[in-house]
């Protein structure tokens, strides 16, 4: 059943949030560009561009203190947080993307840091007309509790769980009966086929060494490709000693290090740029496919924007595609 | 999660983020701030790594004061007391100029100017000076005296429109990231790249042309450039007569340098002389990009001075996509100059022996100032090592590691009656000091940073400072006020409106104005949009002045005994002296050893296996490193970054001073290589 809301409900139903979740939504900082923060801490901003910082990261941060181990062997855990997380104002990628993070650290041994976080948080897509100067974008379906569509004159609620059904039930009916009444996502986006084309361009090994040696050569290791990306969940393990207590953190790690998979002896088996920028188109083309059966790349743009050189993946499939397909 | 939005700590390329902290109040990451027009939602691996340092438990979080040979815990009254009673009671004893103040490149535009005027106001000595001697102070010299004006002359966003970059001692991919990365994306448009290095850096594998000049010999190759415009005519007749003086002189010069006698200097082939010559002279926008390869040499000022009449020899200068572009290398190393944190000028390159700027600062201040200047910091450094500078107050720096010649840097600070260190780390220098001051960082306070592109912009307070460290500005204030001067600034806002106020190239800033994307100096007055281009219709000095100069070989060659060139930089991964970067978890992992690098010819005549650690030596002393053998230095010389104290490569340079900038030649000693 679609829910029909005006703004009024709208700002409504996140008060309602506010109150029982840690809330989250779309926040215009001083530059004008906008990320998830704390309801009320910011000036709102419900539509417009991709949110800047990867929503992921209030699921799995940059920098994470993972447990304290006391000067008499005790270990303590971070205090949990008060209130279950709501994230409010995903679309689409932003949700595929926690979906793919989901099924990593959750599956066994379930990651249980990751966990804490994501068991009973709430995710709001935000759809429809919500894009920069009311583009349009398509619906998310079913990787959130509820959607949220924009259409010419207000929202379409949509609950996928029970929470989400709960939070929809004091609102109107609407018209529309079914979600794909104004749904216009267009069959398969481009981006989709052309990860695809790069994919097997991969898997039928067509695309040589000295490729990545040009693409590697451009490449600053700025280390940004993987750091903005939402389904890379690369993390390493960093201690360290105040006042006799070890805290033991993880942070965000790249594969466009060299240290990243350094063996001690200094051996590296991704010893040069060339393997690693490879590894890191490969990882999402290849290696995902061979694991979870789908490309890693949820194509939201982010590795693209934030590349100094214009070698994110997108930039690297179309040259791959260009060249070799 | 909140947001606050900064400008980054590390390089003068002056890039935007945003500090993230948690309910905590700690430090969770990093995100470029997406449209601001340096950054553009992109970073380095330093910015992005920016909060990794910030709640290090080794941060400094109560004042030390020595007793009995150790440093130990104190209040901040005390420590303060103790700083100012020593300082005025050498400066009574053996005169002001017996003190000597080191500002910091890294601290604010506020903090710096306070500092400057502490030195003169409240000690009475323009002894006052920080690292931009160690870096560009060949640049402040020799562009002030050919343009009027020691900054870079064009913008960061001239990187879109120009034709050809030459990049002349700048490995501007790992020390400038940012702007590398701008030069990249210049090429990938379709503009030409000419590489000077001696090095194999990233931009050569790009380059349409690279020569790998002898470190040291970049007047010779130069002037063989300029010599080989002028015969093929492709200099800018109209530009020399309208804007410029003294070209018949500077022409005379040039005479002797053909190619073949160039070659000789600099090992390169007379056609590559001839071939960049005519690339970089055939452009119609051509930038000249430079860093300490052109400065740090004992002829650093004679190498600005030929990067600037190549410039003006093509009529590049004034118009877009053009210029003399020195990048400078600290978050604040040109605010830092601009604040008169200099020991010849007030703020706003004033000359303190200009009796009517220091009538002005006198009167603002309400004290007598001294008339002569100061001394430089290099020399300052050599004058307490004979006893001559007696008391010294060091903010945030670290010339143990980041100074020529290790052995006399510690003779020196061993040798003075008093040190007081403010830092936020426990350097080596800070472990000399009689008393250490603990600092906030760059993340707990507020202030305003000047970019490389003269871009003054905000830096705003993100998480507390540990402890009971305080910020820069409330120290200083604390000194000012046992002094008796002005020192009630309640924020770094009212500073800056002192010094718009005495400072005619920031007279329209505030920090109300800096929001948003902030101002790039001359901004003159309040309603001024400020500056992206220098020198659009006239020089700053009026014409500009072709400066004649002659090739001088450095101070010392590779000899029998010292058969190797050594040249030290930085790596992309570390910053100076590595307080910071070394306790920041990723990039501390990626570059964790002192290394040398060295070339796999030279590696294998001497027996040399990767990674295997080895001895060098030069003149004034000898450390052990990690051999990294790689195809980037030329045969005979070798690379060492100056970032690790367990192998410093300042035991080995040459503290041989440029003669009028003061600034010693990194760049070039003679050195021994062992397998250990
Ligand atoms: S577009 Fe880039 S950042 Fe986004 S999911 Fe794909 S690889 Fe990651
Ligand atoms: S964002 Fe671009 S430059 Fe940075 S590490 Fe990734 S590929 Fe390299
Ligand atoms: S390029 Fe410079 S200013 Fe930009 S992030 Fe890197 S270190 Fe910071």
């Amino acid at each position: 059943m679609l829910k029909s809301l005006k703004r009024e409900d709208l700002l409504r139903l996140l008060e309602t949030l506010a109150e029982q979740y840690d809330l989250q939504v779309p926040l215009k900082l001083p530059d004008g560009t906008r990320q998830l923060g704390r309801y009320g801490s910011g000036e709102l901003s419900l539509c417009g561009p991709l949110l800047q910082r990867k929503p992921t990261s209030l699921l799995f941060p940059q920098a994470e203190l993972l447990l304290s181990i006391n000067p008499d062997g005790s270990v303590e855990q971070p205090h949990p947080a008060e209130k279950p997380l709501a994230l409010f104002g995903l679309e689409r990628s932003d949700l595929a993307a926690i979906a793919f993070l989901d099924r990593f650290f959750l599956c066994e041994p379930a990651d249980d840091i990751y966990q804490g976080k994501r068991e009973n948080s709430l995710l709001i897509g935000l759809t429809g007309f919500a894009g920069e100067n009311s583009a349009y974008l398509p619906p998310a379906g079913e990787n959130c509790d509820l959607e949220l569509i924009a259409t010419a004159d207000g929202w379409l609620g949509c609950a996928y769980s029970a929470a989400g059904k709960t939070l929809l039930a004091p609102f109107p009916d609407s018209e529309a009966k079914e979600r794909t009444e104004i749904d216009q996502r267009a069959a398969e986006p481009k981006t989709d086929s052309l990860l695809k084309a790069a994919s097997r361009l991969l898997r039928e090994d067509k695309v040589p060494d000295a490729f990545w040696q040009e693409i590697a050569d451009r490449c600053i290791l700025c280390t940004g490709c993987n750091l903005v990306c939402p389904t890379c969940s690369c993390f390493c393990v960093q201690d360290r000693i105040r006042d006799g207590k070890t805290e033991r953190s993880r942070v965000w790690d790249s594969c466009q290090l060299d240290a990243f998979m350094r063996e001690a002896s200094g051996h590296n088996p991704l010893g040069t740029e060339a393997l690693r920028t490879r590894r890191r188109i490969h990882h999402k083309l290849v290696a995902d496919v061979e694991r979870w059966g789908e490309i890693g790349c949820i194509a939201c743009g982010r590795c693209d924007r934030t590349c100094p050189t214009g070698i994110g993946m997108f930039a690297v499939v179309e040259e791959m595609i260009n060249q070799f397909g | 999660m909140t947001a606050t939005l900064t400008t980054c700590p590390y390089c003068g390329t002056g890039c935007n983020f945003y500090l993230l902290s948690d309910d905590d109040g700690r430090l969770t990451g990093v995100e470029p701030a997406g449209q601001h027009p340096t950054t553009r939602g992109q970073l380095c691996v330093k910015g992005w790594n920016a909060h990794a340092f910030v709640d290090h438990p080794d941060r400094l979080a109560v004042p030390q004061i020595r007793r009995d040979g150790e440093l130990q815990s104190a209040d901040w009254q005390q420590a303060l007391d103790l700083v100012h009673d020593q300082l005025q009671a050498i400066a009574e004893k053996h005169g002001p100029d017996s003190l000597m103040f080191l500002s910091s490149a890294k601290v604010s535009n506020e903090e710096n100017y306070l500092l400057q005027k502490l030195a003169r106001a409240g000690y009475g000595t323009n002894n006052i000076d920080h690292c931009a001697r160690l870096c560009h102070s060949s640049t402040v010299t020799g562009l002030v005296e050919t343009l009027g004006s020691g900054a870079m002359t064009n913008s960061l966003s001239c990187f879109d429109e120009t034709e050809l970059v030459f990049v002349i001692g700048s490995n501007t991919t790992e020390q400038h990231p940012l702007i590398g990365s701008r030069i990249l994306q210049a090429k990938q448009r379709g503009a030409k790249l000419l590489v000077a290095d001696s090095r194999k850096i990233r931009l050569a594998k790009h380059a349409d042309l690279h020569l790998r000049q002898q470190n040291g010999s970049d007047v010779a190759l130069l002037s063989g450039m300029m010599r080989q415009i002028l015969r093929d005519g492709l200099e800018d007749r109209d530009f020399i007569a309208q804007r410029c003086e003294n070209f018949a002189a500077f022409a005379e010069k040039l005479e002797s340098y053909t190619p073949e006698y160039v070659a000789g200097i600099t090992g390169l082939e007379p056609e590559q002389v001839i071939a960049a010559a005519r690339l970089y002279a055939e452009a119609d926008r051509a930038m000249i990009v430079y860093a300490m390869g052109i400065t740090q040499h004992s002829h650093g000022v004679d190498n600005v001075r030929a990067i600037s009449n190549l410039a003006l020899l093509t009529g590049n200068l004034g118009k877009p996509g053009s210029g003399v572009n020195p990048l400078r290398g600290q978050n604040n190393v040109q605010g830092a100059c601009d604040m008169g944190a200099l020991p010849d000028v007030y703020s706003g390159y004033q000359n303190v022996a200009d009796p009517e700027a220091r009538k002005k600062f006198s009167t603002a201040w309400g004290c007598e100032l001294p008339e002569t200047k100061g001394l430089m910091s290099t020399h300052a450094i050599e004058a307490a090592a004979t006893g001559e500078v007696r008391g010294m107050l060091i903010l945030g720096e670290n010339p143990m590691l980041s100074d020529a010649n290790q052995g006399m840097v510690k003779k020196a600070l061993e040798r003075l009656d008093f040190l007081a260190v403010i830092d936020i780390f426990p350097t080596e220098t800070a472990a000399f000091a009689d008393v250490v001051l603990p600092a906030s960082c760059y993340a707990e306070k507020d202030g305003s940073f000047t970019s490389t592109e003269r871009r003054v912009q905000l830096g705003r307070k993100a998480a507390e400072p540990p402890g009971l460290a305080r910020t820069d500005w409330q120290i200083i204030c604390e000194l000012l006020q046992r002094c008796g001067l002005k020192s009630d600034y309640q924020n770094p806002a009212e500073i800056m409106a002192e010094i718009a106020a005495l400072t005619p190239s920031y007279g329209g800033i505030s920090h109300d104005r800096l929001q948003g994307h902030g101002l790039q100096w001359p901004c003159p007055d309040k309603t001024h949009p400020g500056t992206p281009i220098l020198h659009i219709d006239r020089c700053t000095r009026g014409k500009a002045r072709f400066s004649p100069v002659d090739y001088r070989a450095p101070h010392e060659l590779p000899d029998r005994d010292f058969p190797f060139l050594l040249n030290t930089g930085r790596s992309y991964f570390h910053w100076h002296t590595g307080s910071m970067t070394r306790r920041s978890h990723l990039l501390d992992r990626e570059e964790r050893f002192a290394f040398v690098e060295i070339n796999p010819d030279d590696a294998s005549q001497l027996a040399i296996f990767a990674r295997q650690q080895v001895r060098i030596s030069s003149l004034r002393g000898s450390i052990t490193c990690r051999a990294l053998v790689s195809e980037k230095v030329p045969a005979g010389q070798v690379f060492i970054p100056f970032h690790f104290t367990e192998g410093a490569a300042n035991a080995l340079t040459n503290n041989a001073l440029d003669p009028e900038s003061g600034i010693p030649e990194f760049k070039v000693c003679a050195v021994r290589i062992e397998p250990c």
